[in-house]
C-alpha cells in the first residue's frame, strides 16, 4: 500500500485569518461608535450615514458575518483539510469563496449606511446582495462536500458533521427568509406579512445564531481544543449526542423571540419548551469541552491559546443557560425590549465567538509561519484586557436592562405608572451606557494588541504556503473493524446520506412551526377596518425602514397592563396583515410606536425630528434634520406599489399609474396645512411629510372599529 | 401564493401527533445508537485530530518572562 503525498493549502487560511482581524477591528469600531451615539447623540456629526439606526445593522452584520464569518472559514479551511487528509476540493472555489465573501462585506458596508436595508435583523442586505450570498455559500458548500468526498481518512470526525450541518442549514434559512419582491435595484418587500413575516424572520434570526455563530464554532472547538491541549476530547460519544440533539432541537426555538407578541400562543409555547430543552445538549457540549482539559489545567496557566478557549467554552455555557432562561415567558416579559438581551448576545459574541476566534488565530499563525508566537506576554495581556473589557461591557448593560424592565412595569400606590414618561427610564440608564462603551474600548484595545502580535509573528517567521503530508487513502487501505455498527459505517462512509439526514433533522422543526401558521386561519383573525397604507404612507414607511427607526422603537404592545397604560390597546395579529415587512422591532431605546398615530400634532413630529431635545429634553434620539430638507423621491412609487400588490396588498390594478400620485399629493397638502396651523412652513415634497403621514397612521385603524371578525 | 400551496395539504390536523412521534423516535433512536457504539471505535475517533501532526507543536513558554 502506497501512501500518497499531498499538500494542505495554507494561503487560503492566511487570507481568511487576515480578513478576520481586519473586519473584527472595523466591526468593533462601528460598534463603539454606535455605543457612544446612544449616550451622546451628537457623535453622528449630524451625518445621516453614520446615525445609529443605520450603523447598528452595520455593526451586527460586520461582527457576525465579517468577523466571525471569516474566522469560521479560516478555522474550517485549516481543520477540514487536516481532518480529511486532503487538500481542499478546488483552489478556485476556495478563492471564489474568499473574494466573494469580502465583496459581499464591502457591499454591505456601503449599502447599509446609504439606508438600503430590508430591516429584517441579520438579514438586512438588499436582494442583489442576498443573491450573491446564496451563490458564495453554495460555492463554499460544494468545496466542503467535495473535500469530504475526496478525503483519504475514512472516518468523518464530529467537527466535520458540524461544518456540514452549518453549510446546509444556513442555505435553507437564508433562502427561506430572503423571499422578497424587488421594487427596484435596492428595494424589496418581504413576501410574508405581519405575524407570518415575524415568525419566518425569527425562525431565521434565531437559527442564524444557532448555525452561523454556534454549530461551526462547536466543530472548531472539537478540533482546536483537543489539538491545543494535545489530548482527545473527553467523550466522543457525548459529542455525537451533542451534535444530533443540538441540530434537531435548535430549529424549533425561534418563536422565543416573539413571546407575548401577537404571535399565536401555541407557537410561543413551542418555542419556550424547546428552548428549555436546549440546555441539555448545550451544557453537554460545554462540559465535554471543559472536561477535555482534565489533568491539563497546568497547561492553561501557560498557553494563551488554552486560556482563550476556556473562557470561550465557559461563555458558551453561560449564554446557553441564559438563553433558555430568557425564553421562559415570565422572565421574557421583563427582559424583552431591554438591554438584557444586548448583554446576553454580547456574552456569546465577545466570549464564545470572539475568544474562540482569538485562540484559533494564536494557534494557526505560528504554525503556518513556522515559528513561535512573537510574544506570549502580549497575548496574556490581550487575554486579561479582553476579559476585563467583556466584564465592563456586560455587567453595566445587565444592570441597565433590568433597571429598564422594572421601571417600565412599576406602578405607584394609586395604581398609575410610576414612570409614565418613557424618557425617565432612559435617563436612568445613561451612566450604564457610558460604562459599557469603556468596556467595549478595552476589548478593542486587546484586539489591536493581537493584531500587532500576529503581525510580528508573521514577520519573524517564514510563511509556508503548502504543508506537505502523507496518507494512505482509506478506500485502498485495509480498514480495521471498529465495533459492529453497520448502520453507522454506512452513515459515515456515505456523506451524502448523512447530509440528507441532517437536512431532515433541521427541517422537521421548521416545517412543524411554519406550515400550520399558514394553514390555520384562526392564527391571524382579520380586522375589517385595517386597510392598506396610502401611497404617501408607503413612502413614509420606507423612510422609517431606511433610517432604521426599528433599531430603537418597537411596534408591538404586549398584553400587559404596564404596556396598555403606557401605549394604549395591545397589538393584534390582524393589524399587521399589510405589513411587508413587519416592523415589530426587538429593542426599546425609545417608546413603542404601535399606537403613535394621532398622539401628537404633525408640527410636534416636525420639530421632534428636527431636534428631539426641543420637544423632549434629555432625549438620546439623534436629530433627523435631513428629512426636513431632502426631497421625497416619488419616481419609484409605481414600482413600490406594484411590488406590494404582487405580494398580496390589495391595491387595484393601475392604481400606481395616476390615482396613487393624486392621492399622495392630496395627503401631502393636507399635512402641510396641518403643519401650518402649528406654525411650521414647509413644502409638500419633503421627506418629513411622508414620515409624518406614516407615523400618524400607526395603530389608528383599529380605533375605527374595535370588533375583530373571525377569518372568512 | 405560498399560502395556496400549503393550504392544499391534507390532514393537517395530524401534525401534532406526527411531530411528537418524530420527536420521541428521533431521540430514542439516536441515544440507542450512541450507546451501542464500541469503545474501540470511540477511542479511534477521539484521537483523529491528534493524528499526523504535520508540524512540531511550538512551545510558547520561552517568551514568557
Amino acid at each position: 500500500m502506497n501512501a500518497e503525498t499531498f499538500k494542505y493549502d495554507n494561503r487560503i487560511v492566511r487570507a481568511f485569518g487576515i480578513a478576520t482581524v481586519v473586519w473584527g477591528v472595523v466591526g468593533m469600531l462601528v460598534g463603539m461608535l454606535a455605543a457612544v451615539e446612544l449616550f451622546y447623540p451628537g457623535a453622528n456629526l449630524n451625518l445621516q450615514f453614520i446615525t445609529f439606526g443605520r450603523i447598528r445593522p452595520l455593526h451586527t452584520n460586520a461582527v457576525i458575518f465579517a468577523f466571525v464569518g471569516n474566522g469560521m472559514f479560516m478555522g474550517i479551511y485549516y481543520s477540514l483539510q487536516r481532518l480529511c487528509k486532503a487538500r481542499m476540493f478546488s483552489d478556485f472555489l476556495s478563492w471564489f469563496n474568499f473574494w466573494g465573501w469580502q465583496t459581499i462585506i464591502v457591499s454591505a458596508a456601503v449599502t447599509l449606511p446609504l439606508g438600503f436595508t430590508t430591516s429584517k435583523e441579520y438579514a438586512e442586505l438588499e436582494w442583489p446582495i442576498k443573491i450573491a450570498i446564496a451563490i458564495v455559500w453554495v460555492v463554499f458548500t460544494v468545496n466542503l462536500i467535495g473535500t469530504i468526498l475526496k478525503r483519504r481518512e475514512k472516518h468523518m470526525y464530529v467537527a466535520i458533521w458540524f461544518f456540514l450541518a452549518t453549510a446546509l442549514t444556513v442555505a435553507v434559512l437564508h433562502i427561506t427568509n430572503s423571499m422578497t419582491m424587488p421594487a427596484g435595484p435596492f428595494k424589496s418587500y418581504s413576501m410574508y406579512a405581519g405575524v407570518q413575516d415575524a415568525l419566518v424572520q425569527w425562525w431565521y434570526g434565531h437559527n442564524a445564531v444557532a448555525f452561523f455563530l454556534t454549530t461551526p464554532y462547536l466543530g472548531l472547538m472539537y478540533y482546536f481544543l483537543p489539538k491545543a491541549a494535545n489530548r482527545p476530547v473527553f467523550s466522543y460519544r457525548l459529542s455525537i449526542i451533542h451534535f444530533w440533539a443540538l441540530i434537531f432541537l435548535y430549529i424549533w426555538a425561534g418563536p422565543h423571540h416573539l413571546l407575548y407578541t401577537a404571535l399565536p400562543d401555541w407557537a410561543q409555547s413551542l418555542g419556550m419548551v424547546f428552548s428549555l430543552m436546549l440546555i441539555a445538549p448545550s451544557w453537554g457540549g460545554m462540559l465535554n469541552g471543559l472536561l477535555t482539559l482534565r489533568g491539563a489545567w497546568d497547561k492553561v496557566r501557560q498557553e494563551p491559546v488554552l486560556k482563550f478557549m476556556v473562557v470561550a467554552v465557559t461563555a458558551y455555557g453561560m449564554s446557553t443557560l441564559e438563553g433558555p432562561i430568557l425564553a421562559i415567558k415570565t422572565v421574557n416579559s421583563l427582559s424583552h425590549y431591554t438591554d438584557w438581551t444586548i448583554a446576553h448576545v454580547h456574552t456569546g459574541a465577545m466570549g464564545w465567538n470572539g475568544f474562540l476566534t482569538f485562540s484559533m488565530l494564536y494557534f494557526i499563525f505560528p504554525r503556518i509561519y513556522k515559528t513561535q508566537l512573537w510574544s506570549t506576554k502580549l497575548a496574556n495581556w490581550h487575554f486579561w484586557i479582553g476579559l476585563l473589557g467583556m466584564m465592563f461591557y456586560i455587567i453595566p448593560i445587565y444592570v441597565a436592562g433590568i433597571t429598564e424592565g422594572l421601571m417600565w412595569k412599576q406602578f405607584n400606590k394609586e395604581g398609575f405608572l410610576q414612570y409614565p414618561n418613557f424618557l425617565e427610564t432612559i435617563v436612568q440608564i445613561v451612566p450604564m451606557l457610558r460604562l459599557r462603551s469603556i468596556g467595549g474600548t478595552l476589548y478593542l484595545v486587546g484586539v489591536f494588541m493581537m493584531a500587532y502580535n500576529l503581525y510580528r509573528t508573521a514577520k519573524a517567521g517564514q510563511f509556508e504556503p503548502d504543508t506537505e503530508d502523507q496518507a494512505v487513502p482509506w478506500q485502498k487501505a485495509q480498514v480495521a473493524e471498529h465495533g459492529k455498527s453497520p448502520f453507522h459505517r454506512l452513515l459515515e462512509g456515505k456523506p451524502l446520506i448523512f447530509t440528507v439526514l441532517t437536512v431532515v433533522a433541521i427541517l422537521v422543526g421548521g416545517i412543524v412551526e411554519i406550515i400550520p401558521m399558514y394553514l390555520i386561519k384562526e392564527n391571524v383573525p382579520t380586522i375589517a377596518s385595517v386597510k392598506p397604507y396610502t401611497p404617501l404612507e408607503v413612502l413614509g414607511r420606507d423612510l422609517y425602514i431606511r433610517e432604521g427607526c426599528l433599531g430603537c422603537h418597537s411596534q408591538m404592545i404586549r398584553p400587559f397592563r404596564s404596556e396598555t397604560e403606557r401605549y394604549g390597546e395591545y397589538s393584534k395579529a390582524g393589524e399587521f396583515v399589510y405589513d411587508h415587512p413587519f416592523l415589530w422591532g426587538s429593542e426599546r431605546k425609545g417608546p413603542d410606536l404601535a399606537r403613535e398615530g394621532g398622539k401628537y400634532p404633525a408640527a410636534w413630529h416636525y420639530n421632534h425630528m428636527d431636534d428631539p431635545r426641543s420637544t423632549s429634553p434629555g432625549s438620546i434620539m439623534p436629530r433627523y434634520s435631513w428629512l426636513l430638507t431632502q426631497k421625497l423621491e416619488t419616481d419609484s412609487l409605481p414600482a413600490r406599489l406594484g411590488a406590494l400588490r404582487r405580494v398580496g396588498v390589495p391595491y387595484s390594478e393601475g392604481f400606481e399609474n395616476g390615482p396613487a400620485q393624486k392621492d399622495l399629493a392630496a395627503q401631502a397638502d393636507k399635512i402641510v396645512a396641518e403643519l401650518k396651523q402649528g406654525s411650521v412652513t414647509t413644502t409638500p415634497d419633503r421627506e418629513i411629510i411622508a414620515l409624518i403621514a406614516y407615523l400618524q397612521r400607526l395603530g389608528t385603524d383599529i380605533k375605527a372599529a374595535p370588533t375583530i371578525t373571525a377569518a372568512k | 401564493m405560498i399560502k395556496e400551496v400549503l393550504e392544499s395539504i391534507q390532514g393537517i390536523g395530524l401534525y401534532g401527533v406526527v411531530s411528537i412521534c418524530i420527536f420521541f423516535g428521533f431521540f430514542t433512536g439516536m441515544l440507542l445508537w450512541a450507546f451501542a457504539l464500541k469503545k474501540n471505535y470511540l477511542n479511534t475517533m477521539g484521537n483523529l485530530p491528534l493524528d499526523g501532526t504535520e508540524l512540531p507543536e511550538p512551545s510558547n513558554h520561552q517568551k514568557q518572562s
